[in-house]
């Protein structure tokens, strides 16, 4: 067996023992995965359909409530793909000493929680096909095509990425806080109203579109949406690599934190 | 009242615990107060966003819709404040059996579990809520008594929200894993946060009367605006009183199978 065949081996395991984690409490799993983006989802949907219809409304910025219904069920889909929860244990293994097992291990920290987080994206892509198939035959949405879709969800993929970029990152944060559930909780809500989930961009005011342009917020929702629908303005690759750009920043960020909250490490914990 | 003095008394030494808590670990304490702040702003400007482009939802103008999120955000900044963080602690000390230690205080046990955690550095926003409920109060023309029974009506919407969420953490007894409960628990207050008519018939319906999340602010401010809309509000205490009864009820079955550290 080659090296490499060794390596792909350990991270196969890894993202075995990922999926059977998250699969190991069935209930608590729908709660945490599918649920928040449901609940989110239904919301919207009210808010929207009651916007429209109580006041006789046909068109906002373009969107008529097919339209509004149809990006809503796109965040729905996003949301399943991309944002993960993964890393949120990241914390406690740093503040109980449980790092001090990895150090042991033939496999290193980041590359275990990242093959951890690599299953979970798995059980999540199944998730996503499932709910796709649902909204579709429901005619919530209607693809703007095959190559289209395929872009849309290796931009999903991305921003998956991203988001367990970012919570490695304020995971890594424990080698300093106390707890760090604040700062991730800031990061969804910011996320959440800035990136086009809650209203599409196009409502915001433009001063407000054109900062948000120059951080990745909007590319963690809208603009996969736009991808999915084929609206996307702007170059596929360009936004592919803004993407990129963002991750290797916060990765890299994410790995000093790690090295520099190594050395002040002690295996009782922090 | 020797009851109350007491129940005070214990109360008033948690509060020093925690702010004593809090003041070792400040930076903590300063990214408590700003998931706060972030909360609020993207509440308030999410809705004012929607109103850039309608005149009215519903019944309500920007004004009064503004003043039922600045409502159900003060619910919620009591919420923080005082209970938030006893859901999550409930869930480890049934899974770990740290529950026991609990169980055996001189006190009314639900009391330690739930109220025992407090955030100071909500405390110091509560001018936040409180502020915005006093702008867009006056902005949407809140009448005099309005504003005498203004107090009152958060604190009875607070115990409604509460007493829910407190039995909806009872199911935790039946859950090994419980932190999906939790994050059930806080979908259901996401919910709320919305005015009752933006929901289709069904999810109404079923939110009024099923899960009464829906009437938490909605009864009241409807209240506050029209005093002839006053049956959600009576709604509102019947609810109270029925899940006092429920959370006792469900309290007890759940401790008979309770089994500490392997629960």
């Amino acid at each position: 067996m080659t090296s490499l065949q060794r390596e792909a081996s350990k991270w196969l395991s890894t993202m075995q023992i990922g999926i059977t984690n998250q699969m190991a409490y069935k209930i608590n799993f729908l709660l945490m995965i599918i649920g928040p983006a449901l609940v989110f989802f239904l919301i919207k949907y009210n808010l929207w359909v009651s916007i429209y219809s109580l006041e006789g409304i046909t068109e906002i910025k373009g969107y008529t409530l097919e339209a509004m219904i149809g990006y809503q069920a796109w965040v729905l889909l996003v949301e399943l793909l991309a944002k993960t929860s993964n890393g949120r244990n990241l914390a406690e293994d740093i503040r109980l000493g449980r790092v001090t097992t990895y150090l042991i291990y033939p496999f290193d920290f980041w590359k275990f929680h990242s093959a951890s987080f690599l299953g979970t994206q798995v059980v999540q892509c199944v998730i996503f096909s499932l709910t796709f198939v649902i909204v579709l035959f429901a005619g919530l949405i209607e693809p703007a095509g095959v190559f289209q879709f395929l872009a849309g969800v290796g931009f999903a993929l991305l921003v998956g990425i991203l988001w367990y970029s970012v919570q490695f990152f304020v995971g890594m944060m424990a080698f300093w806080l106390e707890e760090t559930w604040m700062l991730r909780v800031i990061f969804q809500i910011t996320a959440a109203f800035l990136s086009g989930a809650i209203i599409p961009l196009e409502l915001y005011p433009s001063w407000l579109v054109q900062v948000l342009d120059f951080t990745p917020f909007p590319y963690m929702t809208f603009y996969p949406i736009k991808v999915f629908q084929g609206e996307y303005s702007g170059s596929l690759l360009e936004g592919y690599l803004i993407l990129f750009f963002w991750i290797f920043v916060i990765m890299m960020f994410a790995r000093f934190a790690l090295r520099r909250g190594m050395r002040l490490y002690t295996a009782a914990g922090m | 009242m020797r009851v109350l003095k007491k129940y005070l008394h214990v109360y008033q030494a948690y509060f020093a615990m925690n702010l004593a808590q809090a003041s070792s670990f400040r930076m903590h304490f300063v990214l408590v107060i700003l998931v706060d702040i972030f909360f609020y702003a993207s509440s308030l400007l999410s809705v004012s966003f929607i109103y850039d482009h309608v005149d009215t939802i519903g019944p309500w103008t920007r004004e009064e819709f503004l003043f039922f999120v600045s409502f159900m955000l003060a619910i919620d900044h009591l919420h923080m404040m005082l209970v938030a963080h006893g859901y999550w602690e409930f869930s480890r000390e049934l899974r770990t059996g740290d529950l026991d230690f609990k169980l055996l205080k001189p006190i009314g046990t639900l009391f330690p579990i739930f109220f025992d955690r407090v955030r100071p550095g909500s405390a110091l926003l509560i001018f936040v809520p409180w502020g915005c409920l006093i702008y867009f109060g006056v902005q949407a023309g809140l009448s005099p008594l309005s504003w005498v029974l203004l107090p009152f009506l958060v604190v009875v919407a607070f115990t409604l929200a509460v007493s829910i969420q407190i039995l909806i953490a009872m199911v935790m007894f039946w859950t090994i894993e419980s932190i999906g409960i939790n994050f059930l628990r806080m979908q259901l207050q996401s919910l709320s946060r919305w005015p009752d008519f933006v929901y289709l018939y069904f999810f109404r319906k079923f939110f009024t009367f099923f899960i009464p999340v829906l009437i938490v602010g909605s009864a009241p401010v409807k209240f506050l605006f029209d005093y002839s809309v006053w049956q959600p509000l009576a709604l509102v205490c019947a609810m109270i009183l029925l899940f006092f009864w429920l959370i006792r009820v469900f309290w007890r079955i759940g401790l008979r199978r309770y089994e500490s550290a392997s629960s």
